[in-house]
């Protein structure tokens, strides 16, 4: 059996936000033993809801990105603490921090330090706006990310901007953006990593607002054509959510084959008949007319029903997934998208594991959620 | 140094994850190879209709710091030149339909041939396997099938489409499981099939929403609200359509807030995070009153110093402009053909000893690196170039 692609490297994490916590995973799901320092208390994501039920306050989104790994008190403030890290990083590949830039120093976590401890370890630095730069100490949340880079101005876009055109913006679901700094921090740990042999370890200073804005370039190019985009002008000309009988589709066709068969899928009727739609400039401008004509379409046809016969035209068509469905998902119990894990104060429930595969095999977690401090208790004992 | 100095990576993809995955790389220093052919150009050659766009883009984010060679893949010599580029990469990435770049002769079986220890990337947006593996999809429709677009939005509303930040997201996600096989590689020797399922990217954002779910809580749509934090929005600003960002994360934070605004009676009036979650309806409206009458940038700087996570929506010409941006080399300007610069925007870490990585050119002109391609790295003649040329191999 083929090896997890990063067995044998060792990764410390310390974390109380989200971007470091989910670059610590995504090396966790790949091979890498993840060590959390945490403080006595625990992390700070321990205390982050959603909670699962049960009387605990068992935070779901800290067993999400602390899954796999282990758990190991230190106290930074203390001398003993001071050797104990000391010792640990001797033995790690890859530290990921989010601690506040100006706090670093005072608990032997900044640059300068680190480097002079540890040569060859590759430090990666995981913050809001970055470790450098006019912004670095501005405070941040995920809704704040989501604003300075770029993308919160530009949601929502289509139905929702028609039914609520004075509406504040709206954020994506979650953590996407410090998420972003966390795909960022992994690739740029592992980039590190890679020239050790040749020029020993590395500072990595990632930003979620760099990583949330790269993922967003696309609203930078078309600056650069002459086009500011805004979420009212942001919605397709034709497709896009649309509402049916019993929930919500979504839907695009961007190549003329795309077209040809949502015409099908629609009985060709006369209006999408018409000779001037079969140029797809035309159709972009008559995109309100045509989404007039599907929307009256679907309304009285269940999702289902229009996704089924749609994918057999090739019609680019996907139902609006719950949570709930993505889990019960034929399509992605074959995949194996979910692994059943142990949650000490829950029980034993199905956690997504990677949308990776590797050699024709999905990934694995190691198991659920540390216990705080674990690996003391395993050492006392 | 760039990091993946050294590492070449044969370039089958097409549309925005897969380019944007080989992007990153190669503003990480690997030597990017971008197939290609005048049959059938990128989309970014050709008008956009649906985008607004009327002619070939002169600058293409993804496209850019790559190489591009012309192969006809239609022809089984161009399958074999395909494979002779193959032959000296470490990587192999593409993003068609699953089941096409074997019906091309260039699956992972057939490239294996050519190069054992290959790592090949396969981005897709339902996976290799699966019963929904040959559906087509693009950004809105992952994040639909992934459930992070019926979690987004308006609680009275309907979900929200996903845009760009889903496919390159994806491609994100691809870069750093390409370098994490050639780490495999290098330990063991032992080349990888990597694949990805867009649709399962987006699945990988609502982690604690599909725990909740499994526990028997059906998460919804709560718009801009926080589970916790309190006040946590975005408010109206002083002109047209402008907007501050605030997130409130503790008592301090909190109380901070109002005396920033000089409303210090709300302190008390809110003083615990469970009081101000319960009323955080009127808490907004007083937060939008106080909003309206300020600019955006002076508001979030005001906040800022009071130590309260705020930042203004920003547009995009404004994030274009922005200093700390710019300090940090996350936005850089590259020269267009005719020499107008413009913004771009760079791979997004900093490097103690890579300091030089980012974008160093432009959008290729198709074919342009041919003569290196074919020339110094295969060894191809000029005569051997031309008659494929000539045969609509090289075309």
């Amino acid at each position: 059996m083929s090896a997890a692609p990063l067995t044998g490297l060792r990764v410390v994490c310390h974390a109380s936000t989200v971007a470091a916590a989910y670059a610590a995973r995504l090396l966790g799901v790949q091979g890498a033993e993840v060590t959390w320092l945490e403080p006595p208390q625990g992390s700070d994501l321990r205390r982050e809801p959603p909670f699962l039920p049960g009387g605990e306050r068992v935070s779901a989104l800290f067993a999400y990105l602390a899954a796999g790994a282990r758990s190991r008190v230190i106290e930074l403030d203390t001398e003993l603490g001071r050797q104990q890290f000391g010792a640990l990083l001797s033995e790690t590949d890859i530290f990921l921090d989010d601690t506040p830039v100006e706090q670093r120093a005072g608990l032997g976590l900044d640059e300068a330090t680190i480097a002079r401890l540890h040569p060859q370890l590759v430090h990666v630095s995981v913050r809001p706006f970055g470790a450098f730069g006019p912004k670095a100490q501005w405070q941040a949340e995920e809704l704040i990310v989501q604003h300075a880079a770029g993308e919160g101005y530009l949601l929502p876009n289509g139905l929702t901007t028609e039914l609520f055109p004075d509406r504040s913006p709206v954020k994506i679901h979650g953590h996407f953006a410090e998420m972003q700094g966390g795909i960022a921090a992994a690739l740029g740990a592992l980039a590190a990593l890679w020239v050790r042999p040749d020029l020993g370890g590395q500072y990595v200073d990632i930003s979620s607002q760099d990583a949330m804005l790269s993922v967003g370039a696309f609203a930078i190019q078309r600056l650069g054509d002459g086009s500011v985009e805004h979420r009212v002008e942001r919605s397709f000309r034709y497709g896009g959510v649309i509402p049916c009988a019993d929930g919500y589709v979504e839907l695009l066709t961007l190549e003329q084959r795309q077209w040809d068969g949502l015409v099908k899928l629609l009985g060709s009727p006369d209006w999408a008949l018409a000779p001037e739609l079969a140029d797809n400039v035309e159709r972009s401008r008559q995109g309100a007319m045509i989404n007039g004509h599907i929307r009256a379409w679907a309304a009285v046809r269940k999702v289902e029903d229009i996704v089924r016969e749609g994918q057999k035209l090739s019609v680019p068509l996907a139902k609006y997934y719950t949570a709930g469905e993505v889990l019960r998902d034929p399509h992605e119990a074959v995949r194996g998208l979910f692994q059943p894990v142990q949650i000490d104060g829950v029980g034993t429930l199905p956690m997504l594991v990677s949308p990776l595969h590797i050699d024709g095999k999905p990934l694995a977690l190691r198991g659920g959620p540390p216990a705080l401090g674990e690996l003391n208790l395993e050492a006392a004992a | 140094m760039k990091p993946l100095a050294g590492i070449r990576i044969a370039d089958f993809t097409v549309h925005n994850a897969g380019p944007f995955c080989t992007n990153l790389l190669s503003q990480l220093g690997a030597e990017v190879i971008k197939i290609e052919s005048a049959m059938r150009p990128d989309a970014f050659r050709k008008p956009h209709p649906v985008y607004g766009r009327t002619g070939p883009a002169t600058f293409d984010q993804v496209a850019s710091t790559k190489m591009s060679v012309r192969i006809n893949l239609k022809k089984p010599e161009g399958v074999a030149l395909a494979k002779r580029i193959v032959g000296v990469s470490d990587v192999a990435a593409e993003s068609f339909r699953p089941g096409v770049i074997g019906r091309l002769g260039l699956g992972y079986d057939a490239l294996r041939a050519v190069r054992p220890d290959l790592i090949m990337l396969s981005v897709s947006s339902c996976g290799q396997d699966g019963p929904d593996s040959h559906f087509a999809g693009y950004a809105p429709l992952f994040g639909a099938w992934g459930g992070l677009s019926d979690l987004t939005g308006f609680a009275d509303g309907p979900p929200v489409e996903m845009r760009h930040v889903m496919d390159h997201t994806v491609g994100m996600n691809a870069a750093m499981a390409v370098v994490a096989a050639l780490h495999r590689r290098r330990a063991t020797g032992q080349g990888a099939l990597v694949d990805i399922a867009a649709r399962e990217v987006a699945s990988s954002f609502i982690g604690e929403a599909l725990l909740m779910a499994a526990a028997g809580v059906e998460p919804g749509r709560t718009g801009n609200d926080h589970p916790r934090m309190a006040p946590h929005g975005v408010y109206p600003a002083q002109g047209e359509d402008h907007w501050l960002a605030i997130a409130v994360a503790s008592d301090g934070e909190w109380r901070a807030l109002c005396e920033a605004i000089g409303q210090l009676g709300l302190a008390a009036r809110f003083p615990t995070e469970a009081d101000r979650h319960a009323n955080r309806g009127e808490i907004d409206a007083i937060l939008a009153d106080w909003s309206r009458g300020h600019e955006q940038n002076a508001a979030a700087a005001l906040l800022q110093a009071a130590g309260v996570a705020a930042h203004a929506s920003w547009t995009t010409p404004e994030i274009a402009a922005d200093p700390h941006l710019h300090a940090r080399g996350a936005i850089v300007e590259v020269a267009e053909p005719d020499g107008k610069l413009r913004a771009a925007v760079a791979v997004p870490m900093r490097l103690s000893k890579g300091p030089e990585i980012g974008i160093h050119a432009g959008t290729p002109k198709l074919g342009e690196h041919e003569d290196h391609v074919y020339g110094e790295l295969l060894g191809m003649s000029r005569a051997e170039r031309d008659a494929l040329e000539a045969a609509e191999v090289i075309y």
